[in-house]
Formats: C-alpha cells, structure tokens, sequence
C-alpha cells in the first residue's frame, strides 16, 4: 500500500542481517556439525547417541520429569490465579500472592538447586523447622522442586491475564441457573480457560526441558539432557560433533511445543466488552483457596529465604549467630565486583540493543507498508528465535564463531541474548503499535515530515511505555541467564551466574548466595523502577 | 535494483564496522607493546587459589590478571580440544594433564625457575603443590547414628553406611582417581572392582562430580563419611567443626599440580605471565604447604601432625591414558 | 482547479473506481456522498496521494499530478477520528507542521486562527482531555497551518454529538470562505452532504450516479439510485419532522 521509503528498507535490511549472522547462520553450522565427518559417519553418529545408554536415560528422564513438573506447576498455576480472580479474599492478600510468586524470576534458575539444599537438604532451614527432611532433594524429587518454582511464575503470569479476559457475570448467571459449584466452575471457568491451561503447561514443559541452571545446581543422580550436554562439550574428552546431535535432539521436543502452542492460540477465546463485577460469595471457596495459595507463596518464600541467612551467619547450620563478615569479604572481593560489573554491563547493552531491534522488527511489521510475505518472515524469524533452548543457541554460537574475532568477547554474549530473548518483547512492541491510530505516519508525512521524524516526534513518544517495559524485559532475562551464555563466556567476560556455576566447585554458598543477592537486588531495583515508569507513562 | 544493491552494501558496511569493532574489544592475537591482562585458568581448590591470589596481590599485580577456576575435566578437556588457542596465558593443573597437552600441541613455553625441586620435573612446568587424600567424617553425625570410626576405604563399604558415603566422581574430578589408585593397589582390579561396586551402592546419590563434593555434603551433615582431598579436612578440624580425618590402610595418594605458561605471540602478556608463575612458585608456596602440606622444594619443611600417615605412590606413571584406564574401571564397577 | 480524467481503481480484481472524470472549482466546497464501499474513501485518498490510482489522470491546475508524491502535492486531510498525536499538547498538535514548512502559517497567522477557532483556552491541554468538538478544531488548525492547496475531510462530522454538529457545518463553511479553500468532504450522510456543500457528489459502487447543486439533485435526481437511497432518507426525515412540529402546535 503505502511506499517504504530507505530509512524502513534499510532498516528491515539490517534486521535480516542481523538474524542471517546470528540465528541462520549458527544453526544451520550447528546442524551441519553433527555431519562433520561424513554422511555415512554423520549417520552413525547419530545411531550411536541414539543407542548411548547414558543420553537415551538422560533424555527420557527429562521427558518424564518436565512432564511432572509442568503438570505439577499448571495446576497450582491455576489454583492461584483462581485465587487472585474468582475468590473475595482482601485485594492486599490478592497482590502479596501475584507479587510473591513472581519473585523467583529475578532469580537465575541455578541459585535455586543451591536454595533448595540450603532449605530442604538434611541440615537444611526447613528441614530443621519441621524436624525431618521433607523431602530427598538429590533426584527427582529436588529437580522436581526446582523447576515447578521456575516455572510457576511464566505459568501463573499466562493463565493470569487469560483469566481477566473471563467474564465473571457467567459465574452469576451460572449459579442463578441453579449450577451446582462443580459445574458452574467447569462451566464458566475451567472451559474457556482450556486452550490457556493447555499453553501454560507446554510452556513449563519446555523451559524444565532445557534448563540447565536447575540440575546443574541440584546434581544428583538424575541425568537430564542439559546436563548430559554440558558433560559432553565441556567433559574430559570434547566432543562436538555428539554435542552437535544432542543439541539437535533437544530442539526436536521444543519445535513441536512451539508449533502445538501456535495451534492451541487458535482456541483461545475471549469474551469482550465486558465490566468488573462483584462475586457471588461463598466463604468456603475463599477460605480453602486463600489458605493454600499463601501456604504455596510461603514455602517459597521459604526456600529462598535461606539465601539471605545462610551468608549471614558465623556457621551454617551449625553456629546461626549473625554475622556480616562473609558478606562484606564477598563485597570487598575485587573479582566478584569485577564479574557483577560484567553482567551489569552485559544486561544493559543487551537490554538496550535488543529493546532497539525488537522494536524496529515490530514497526517494520506493523507501521510499514512492506508485502505479506516479508512481514510473515520476521514473525517466523521470532518464532525461531523463541523455539531455540538456550543450550542450543549458545552452542551454535560456539562453533560459528570460534574461529572469528567474536570468540570471548562481550559482543557475542550479547548477541546470544538479543536472539535469545527477542521473541517476548517484540511481540509486545507489535501489539502496543498495532493500536496506535493508523493514520498517524500520513499525517506526520502532510505535515511535511520525513518517516524517521515522525517515528521520533510521535510513535516512539507514544510507545515508550511498552519501550520500557520491553528494556526490563530483556535486562531481567539477561542478567538471569545461564542456559544460553555458559558456552559462550571466558575469563575476561565471566558474568554473576556463571561464577556461581563455577564457585559450585568450592562449594562457596556464601559467594554463591551474596551474588544472587546482589542479582535480586538489581533487578527489584529495575524492575521497580520501570513499573513505576510505565504506570507514569501509561496513565499520561 | 540499483538501490537495493546501494543498500545491502550500507548494511553489509556496517556489520563489517561492528565485526571489527567486536574484534578490537577481543584481540589477542595481535603482538602489542603494552600486556594485556593475563587469563590464569586454574583448577586449585579455594584454598589455592586464595594463596596464589595472595602472593600475586603482594607483588602487585592486582587487577593485571584475571582468574578463572574450573573442574579439573573441564579444563583439561579444553586444554586437549584447543591447544594453544586457548584464552589462558598461565595455567596451573595437574602435571600429568600439563605433560598431555605438551605432547600433543607443544604449547608450553619454558619456565625459568629460581627455586631448586626436590624432584626432577620438565622444564614447561614446575609444580606448586600436591594433593592427598583421605577419608573423613562428621563427628556428630557418626555419634546421631551410632556408626563406628571407618579405618579403610573397605569399612565404607559395609551396610551400616548405606547412603551415608560420600566419593567423587571420577568423570569429572582427579580427586577421585585418588580413591581408585588406592584400592587398584591395595585389592587388585577383580577384588577391587566389587570393593567400588559396594562403595558405589553405598554412595547412592552422593556420587559427586566435583572433588570437594564429598566435604561439602560431611560438613553439611548430608552423609557421615567421605573421601576427599586430605587438607579440607584438616582445615575443618582446625576451624572446630565436627569433621575428623582418617589416613585410610590402603594409603594416603598424592597428585601433584603444576604452573605452565602457555606460548603465545603477544610477547609482553608472556612474559607478564611468566613473572606470575615466578611468583606463584617462590612466594605463594609459604601458604601453599601448609593447606598441602608436601615438600616440594629444598628448604621445605612439613610438620609431623601435618604428615599423612601412610604415603604411597601408584605403581605406573601417571598419565591421561591411565586416568582413563582407570575411569573404565571406575564405570564398569557401577 | 482539480481534474480527474478516466481515474480508475482496482482491489483485488474488484474494480473499486471505474473510469473517474471530474471537475472541482477554486474554492468551491464539494461533498462526496454514497454508501459504504462506494468508492468514495478510495477516490478521497487517490486525490490526496496517498494510493496510487491504476489508470487515468490527476490535474491540478493544469498540470498532471498523478505521479507527484502526496507530501508534495500540498493537499491536506483531516481523518475521521482526527489522528491527534496524544504524547503533544492541544498546541504542540496545531504547531506540529510549523516546523517543517516555509510555506505554512507565520506566527501570526497561526494565533489568529486559534483565536477564530476558539482553541486559546484548550491550548495546553492534553488530547484525552478535549471533548470532540474540541479534538476536531484542534486538528482543522493542525491541517490549516500547513496552508493546504486542498483541504479533505473524512466524514467530519461522524464522531460528534448531534449539537455540536451544526456548529461544525457552520464552522467549515466559514473556513472554507475566509481562506477560499477548496474542501472536499466524504460523507455517507445525505443531510450534511446537501447542507454544507455548493455541489455534491453521488457515488454508487465505482461511478458517479450525480454531480450536481444541492439544488440539481433535489429537483432532478438523475437516476433511480440518487431517488431511492439518497433523496428518499431526507424525505422521511423531513415528514418525521413536519408532523412532530405540526402535533405540537395542534
């Protein structure tokens, strides 16, 4: 329709290139790698890591356990949304349990298995608390754990906002009608959230199934796919061309949970135009789901309460009196301060370069007049993006640019990043443009602007709250990550999670947890900061 | 078209500007007057490194190196895939790893040591301390559960120390091939096989990929006995906590880690780096023999309390095919 | 003066606009009038270059200017729903162009036309905080600032309430005869169609059925289409009103 003028051509140019360079590219080196030796050989390769017993367990021990765990997380998932949208329960008990769940994510997933041994373990906080071990955390149980606190927060969040687009005056008309509570909870509840339930519990599936933050923390006996990885690119004798299979063998499960939550989006359905309304009451229901939901915030609260403990104390579990000693030699340790200086710097650049990309991809998507099939392109190229597990990427990275000048510098850990996480924040830029008035461009061309100066006079004002929003994203998410940089950084670009990955071998959980405060602390600050700023935008 | 082929070369300009720009932040394979700062890759335990750190701060060269530790597998599996493209200036690592890597890429340069060895070593390294090991327990644990004193790595092996063992892993930690050396020599390979077999299945899930492992789940009171390397015990019982150590019968082994300076053309980050392994050797070795308390140069001397009290050395020389070797057995006793 | 000569357009294979021919005076205030998917909003945005046209010619006085670019055509719209800019005050809106032009309203000219449009005491505000009638002079100052050649107005009058209404009409009228500004106005609303514009143009699925005085086409509809559907709806208008007044003084 509309004529693309250079600035957007070349914008949509250096979009290509940049996904060509650093998602194309590595994988198509990746796949190629797991051929290296030959076809016949390439071949064989992959028959022996199929018929390797040690992978083939580890791969169906990470099928058996993400399926657990993702079950596990969508059900108490739902319970708690159920809580916050459908119970009379005060708003302020309804807040605390949105705001307690979430926290973990400003969390890297590998802090968690060291939490869970600090509560659970045999001289754990809990364990001491109840007086026995709850549970045997070295295995299923303790992977189990650890994952369905990582993954409830992604679960709780999409069923969440799935749930505000119910309308509750089916719950009234319902129980009018003379439904018992069972079917009018099937009925008005449960059913239309089906196709939400559905996505949320492949989302969990997927993110237990590559995570590599979790087992590694936990170890144990239970071998799981990304660690059998690791072990293999990083063992005694590295080999990349297993690497390069096992690696393909991971992505297989995350295409299909891609492609199945395409589908399942189709059956999402949403009643609109509706307003808030008061629920029928029923003390029981408040009760039962109040009681358990803050029960399942507490525990874990619980464990990570262990992290703020455990570093201030003379000697965990033995000697609790306090003590800031340890805390203080950890901050005034130059190379724990040079590492967080790393990862500050490694999050904001990412979070900035990946913010101005994934923002441009959406305007060329939405505010252009490019054909279907280019603007079709980039929404695979996301889709790509979000299907990749970090392992997968990072391990691309490695055999792509080993070679280069890239290899070891912070550029290429950013780069891994923008990819890795472009997915979310781009879509959240193509639903905020995609609701600006459409007839903004032509008019700012009337008035005699350029396409670039209407961008910066009138669409960037108008999208800066999503902007923000966009920036925390992609900051948390990378000052979390591990999954996705641990084959990617040195000594010179060592960032917090992986010296926590590599403080394991001397079991400092006084470093180890000092660090993960001081992640935590940094992303309560951003994330603070940008809700506080995109309320004062958005509300504007 | 023309504008199309004007604009790929704008695009293609600037991702080749950002390429070189990355490439500058990067760069070590360019010759350069002033050093860079050198990469120390290591595989010391946190009492090591804090020694080495020590005596380089003392000399001064804070904030001139950086220090990165990793799993002894993991840095030897990175030293055998990557030779001397490496990103490490100085490495310290068992020797037999050092003599590996030397044969296959020669990518050690030759250290000039001012302290005289007590033993022959080759001239790409010099060692700097030596590791022993050591059964110990959690003396509370062991009175909680009534269990007695294990003596021999065969004690561990009875029932009343089911699930209450913790040993390393052999994949992933040298400190374990302590363990193996010890019952190959004592029992053979058949009797010493199912000797493992039991210990394994004593073990359960206590089987650790890192050699300080088995402390950390003693000190943790995760289970009563362990082996590891004999100095972590020691510092513990110092430090009062409820952890005792036990030379086992079948022998206190020994490995013996090493500096080494890899060559690499930026001269003056090499010559940096071999200042550093000058210092590590002469000045970090006052702090280094008492957490490994070993004599390695003239003029060393050990306290008897400090002796492990009953010292061998495995038959064979050391050396990656025989580790190996050993982690076959190691897996065929699973 | 503008000239359409054999404009022709096609979505789809669908022919939207068939074989176009049109004169518009200096000037004069022309309305655009036929139901949805007429042709109407298409012929509106080929004028104002915003799509291009398939076939024909676009003269404007004299010259063809069927292949200049719409920002160089001079010609100024104000959409349906007004496409204030929200992150710019009242006045930052009306402004907006100043900064790029030479040959828009000098300082002077642009405070005079706050003044005529009654804008001085909403200049500061935000755009969520005017009301309609508000919003829509706001964004008649933002286009006239720019001195159009031509003005266009996408239904003007759909999003307000029904007494601000006639208002407006008057409103337009006076703007259109204090800058002699020729206005071309689309609108599926016979009543605003005839009643604002000295010549009016009925659309039906691609082809003029009428172009005419408001006069012409009440007294010789051309066509049973401009009979059925056009004068038929102000007919019963009328009566409805009629018999309303009659009842209350009877």
């Amino acid at each position: 329709m509309r004529k693309n003028s250079r600035v957007t051509q070349l914008l949509l140019l250096g979009i290509l290139l940049f996904f060509g360079s650093f998602l194309i590219v590595p994988l198509l080196v990746l796949s190629a790698g797991s051929w290296q030796s030959g076809w016949q050989t390439g071949l064989a390769q992959y028959g022996a890591v199929l018929s390797d017993k040690n992978i083939m367990l580890a791969i169906r021990n990470s099928l058996k356990i993400s399926a657990a765990a993702a079950l596990l997380t969508t059900g108490l998932a739902f319970g708690l949304a159920y809580t916050v949208h459908c119970t009379n329960i005060p708003g302020k008990l309804k807040k605390a349990i949105h705001l307690g769940i979430i926290l973990p994510m400003l969390l890297p997933t590998i802090t968690y298995g060291f939490a869970i041994i600090y509560s659970f373990g045999k001289q754990g906080l809990l364990t001491k608390l109840f007086g026995y071990e709850l549970l045997s955390i070295y295995g299923f149980n303790g992977l189990l754990t650890g994952y369905v606190i990582y993954t409830l927060p992604p679960a709780f969040l999409l069923i969440n906002n799935a749930f505000s687009y119910v309308d509750k005056k089916f719950i009234i008309v319902s129980q009018l009608m003379g439904d018992s509570f069972w079917r009018s909870f099937v009925n008005t509840v449960l059913r239309p959230l089906l196709g939400t339930i559905g996505s949320a519990f492949v989302l969990a599936f997927i993110l237990c199934f590559t995570d590599f933050g979790i087992p590694a923390s936990l170890g144990g006996t239970y071998n799981v796919i990304a660690t059998e990885l690791y072990q293999v690119m990083l063992g005694t004798i590295p080999d990349f061309q297993t690497g390069s299979v096992i690696a393909l063998l991971m992505l297989v499960p995350a295409v299909f949970a891609v492609l199945f939550l395409n589908h399942l989006e189709k059956f999402n359905f949403h009643y609109e135009g509706f307003r808030s309304t008061a629920l029928p009451v029923n003390k029981l229901r408040d009760r039962v789901c109040g009681i358990l939901s803050l029960a399942l915030v507490g525990v874990v609260a619980a464990v990570f309460a262990v992290m703020f403990v455990a570093p201030a104390v003379k000697n965990y579990p033995y000697d609790m009196s306090f003590t800031l000693q340890f805390i203080e030699k950890a901050l005034a340790s130059r190379m724990l301060l040079e590492v967080y200086e790393n990862s500050l710097l490694v999050a904001l650049a990412s979070a900035a370069a990946g913010t101005i990309l994934s923002y441009s991809a959406a305007v060329v998507n939405v505010r252009t007049g490019f054909s279907k099939q280019t603007k079709a392109s980039l929404d695979l190229l996301a889709m790509i993006a979000n299907t990749v597990p970090g392992m997968v990427l990072g391990l691309a990275y490695l055999l792509s640019f080993n070679g280069s000048s890239l290899k070891g510098t912070f550029t290429l850990i950013i780069c891994c990043n923008i990819i890795h996480f472009f997915t979310t924040p781009y879509l959240m830029a193509k639903n905020s443009l995609a609701k600006l008035n459409p007839a903004w461009e032509t008019t700012g061309e009337l008035m005699g602007d350029t396409w670039a100066q209407t961008m910066v006079r009138v669409i960037i004002p108008n999208s800066l709250a999503t902007i923000v929003e966009m920036f925390s994203y992609y900051f948390i998410n990378a000052m979390v990550t591990i999954s996705a940089i641990i084959f990617l950084v040195t000594a010179k670009t060592a960032v917090v999670t992986s010296k926590i990955k590599e403080l394991q071998h001397f079991a400092s959980f006084n470093e180890i947890f000092v660090l993960s405060i001081l992640i935590l602390m940094t992303n309560v600050a951003v994330k603070l900061l940008s809700d506080f700023w995109y309320q004062k935008l958005a509300t504007r | 078209m023309k504008k199309v082929f004007r604009n790929l070369t704008i695009c293609l300009l600037i991702v080749a500007c950002l390429f070189s720009l990355a490439g500058c932040g990067g760069s070590q394979n360019q010759p350069q007057s002033a050093p860079q700062k050198v990469v120390i890759y290591t595989n010391a335990d946190k009492e090591a490194v804090e020694a080495m750190e020590a005596s380089l701060k003392a000399a001064g060269y804070e904030g001139k190196y950086v220090l990165q530790t990793m799993g002894t597998s993991e840095l030897g599996g990175k030293m055998m895939a990557e030779g001397d493209k490496i990103e490490a200036n100085l490495i310290t690592m068992s020797s037999y790893f050092i003599d590996s890597a030397q044969k296959k890429y020669n990518m050690f340069a030759d250290l000039t040591m001012e302290a005289k060895p007590l033993m022959q070593h080759p001239a790409f390294y010099a060692p700097i301390l030596a590791n022993t090991g050591a059964i110990f327990v959690n003396t509370q644990v062991i009175k909680e559960k009534n269990l007695p004193m294990p003596q021999s790595v065969k004690d561990l092996t009875k029932d009343e120390y089911k699930g209450l063992v913790s040993i390393p892993n052999i994949m992933n930690s040298s400190t374990a091939w302590l363990l193996v050396q010890s019952i190959i020599s004592q029992y053979g390979e058949n009797e010493g096989k199912a000797i493992l077999h039991k210990l394994l299945e004593n073990c359960g899930p206590h089987v650790e990929k890192s050699g300080s492992g088995p402390i950390k789940k003693v000190r943790a009171g995760e289970v009563a006995a362990g082996f590891g390397l004999r100095h972590q015990a020691v510092a513990d019982k110092a430090a009062a906590k409820p952890i005792d150590f036990i030379d086992p019968l079948e022998g206190n082994y020994s490995l013996t880690e090493a500096v080494a300076v890899v060559k690499k053309q930026d001269a003056a980050t090499t010559k940096l780096a071999m200042e550093m392994a000058n210092v590590i050797v002469t000045k970090a070795r006052a702090d280094l023999i008492k957490f490994y308390p070993v004599a390695l140069y003239q003029g060393e001397t050990v306290s008897d309390a400090n002796k492990p009290g009953n010292p061998k050395i495995f038959a064979k020389p050391l050396t990656v095919e025989l580790l190996e070797e050993h982690q076959n057995f190691f897996k065929a006793a699973q | 003066m503008l000239e359409l000569r054999n404009v022709c357009k096609k979505f789809d294979n669908k022919i939207v606009l068939d074989n176009m021919n049109l004169e518009i005076r200096n000037g004069e205030i022309v309305s655009m009038l036929g139901p949805s998917g007429s042709g109407k909003s298409t012929l509106l945005n080929i004028i104002l270059g915003l799509i291009p046209m398939d076939s024909g010619q676009l003269l404007f006085e004299g010259q063809d200017i069927s292949r200049v670019s719409m920002k160089d055509r001079g010609f100024n719209i104000v959409f349906q729903d007004y496409a204030l800019f929200p992150n710019l005050n009242a006045y930052g809106n009306i402004a907006y162009g100043l900064k790029n032009q030479t040959r828009g309203f000098s300082k002077a000219e642009l405070e005079e036309l706050i003044d005529f449009l009654e804008l001085r005491p909403h200049l500061s505000k935000r755009i969520d905080q005017l009301s309609g009638g508000q919003k829509q002079r706001v964004a008649l100052a933002r286009t006239l600032a720019t001195k159009p050649k031509i003005l266009l107005l996408d239904e003007p009058l759909s999003a307000l309430d029904g007494v601000i209404k006639e208002t407006i009409k008057t409103r337009i009228k006076a703007i259109a005869a204090r800058y002699n500004l020729t206005t071309i106005i689309v609108t599926h609303d016979p009543e605003e169609a005839l009643t604002m514009s000295n010549r009016v143009l009925i659309i039906d699925q691609g082809h003029i059925s009428q172009y005419g005085t408001p006069a012409q086409v009440i007294h010789t509809p051309a066509n049973p289409f401009v009979e059925q559907f056009i004068l038929k709806q102000l007919e019963i208008k009328r009566d409805n009103i009629y018999h309303l007044f009659q009842k209350c003084h009877a």
